[in-house]
């Protein structure tokens, strides 16, 4: 079984795979002006994920519902506000019911957010603790840095708040100056790959298969 | 805006049209496909139950795209009124000063090809107003 076994819960069918899903990545919409690289659904992520059998659970998007579907480019730092982490600890409580109820059913999941992103990045997030005031960087002048965007962090702090365990996780790297999509493509899959590899080598069968 | 790809319309889907269950998957058009062709965005609706917060947190989003200058319509099942919430959505939409979006129902009971065609037809048709579209979508 997953790393999920030890929760009290019913277990009433047989455990799912489950994708927890960065809103943007099943609806570009929500991204900063200049920031859609795709109409609406980011397809490769998706492919990928229904291709070996994943449900998908979309999240929430903190910027938009705070900052609005116009407002401006940010680091992390800008975001690292009492107000703005309130705000995704509320997002996070609306949809950590639905994440407690698949991992108390033992199903399989994992987290595809937006690497470079100051609220939903995994494994990197923009940095410039100097950007403020009047919006006048004409250059690309942030940093990427490896850690976590304020949103995945308030959204794991709620998880643990609740006793769940950590949601293996990683993301598509859209958010990192110059767009890949193919080697972010490599990347989600050998990520899924090893999701699948790590399942057959403790003897489970993947869930959902 | 520069480079951006956006297509500026987006669809309110319930949880059973992207996560159909094998017998559904035999009866209904592959919803996200058409979607993603006609270069549509999703907002996913959670399964049939009681999630007071996250449907506002939804309807707070639809409002912001409603408002600057985007397409949001809502797909769902023929007889299956849950999966919209939209008793629970309506007036959470309506409270936030927001027209109704367009609904297109699918049918379980007619061929998936052809319902699949129906709401390909209904996705590209829709859109808004040209007048609307020159205001925000520069």
């Amino acid at each position: 079984m997953t790393h999920t076994e030890s929760l009290p819960g019913v277990a009433q069918d047989r455990p799912r795979k489950v994708a927890l899903v960065a809103n943007c990545l099943m609806n570009q919409n929500a991204k900063v002006c200049e920031g859609a690289r795709y109409r609406g659904v980011v397809n490769p992520v998706v492919e990928a994920l229904r291709s070996r059998g994943y449900q998908l659970q979309q999240l929430p998007c903190p910027e938009l519902a705070f900052a609005g579907a116009r407002r401006w480019w940010a680091v992390y730092e800008q975001y690292d506000t009492p107000a703005y982490r309130a705000h995704c600890r509320r997002l996070a409580q609306a949809i950590a019911p639905l994440i407690e109820q698949h991992l108390r059913r033992g199903d399989d999941l994992i987290l595809i957010g937006l690497d470079g992103s100051p609220s939903t990045g995994v494994r990197f997030t923009s940095s410039k603790p100097e950007w403020g005031g009047r919006p006048n960087r004409p250059e690309d002048d942030w940093e990427i840095v490896p850690r976590r965007g304020v949103w995945i962090e308030e959204l794991e702090a709620e998880l643990a708040r609740r006793g769940l365990p950590p949601v293996p996780a990683t993301g598509w790297a859209l958010d990192m100056g110059r767009f890949d999509e193919a080697g972010s493509r490599r990347d989600l899959e050998e990520f899924l790959d090893s999701r699948e590899s790590a399942a057959i080598s403790h003897g489970d069968e993947p869930a959902g298969q | 805006m520069n480079g951006d790809a956006r297509g500026w319309r987006l669809a309110l889907v319930p949880d059973a049209l992207i996560n159909p269950s094998d017998r559904d998957r035999a009866v209904l058009p592959d919803v996200l496909g058409v979607l993603e062709a006609n270069g549509y965005g999703v907002l996913q609706l959670p399964p049939p139950g009681r999630h007071g917060l996250l449907l506002a947190v939804i309807a707070d989003q639809v409002a912001e795209y409603a408002h600057h200058g985007y397409a949001v319509v809502a797909i769902g099942v023929h007889g299956e009124p849950g999966g919209l919430h939209w008793r629970r959505l309506a007036p959470l939409l309506r409270h936030r000063g927001l027209a109704l979006p367009p609904r297109h129902l699918i049918r379980p009971d007619v061929d998936a090809a052809s319902e699949g065609q129906k709401l390909a037809v209904f996705l590209s048709d829709y859109d808004l107003p040209p007048e609307e579209q020159h205001r925000w979508r520069v």
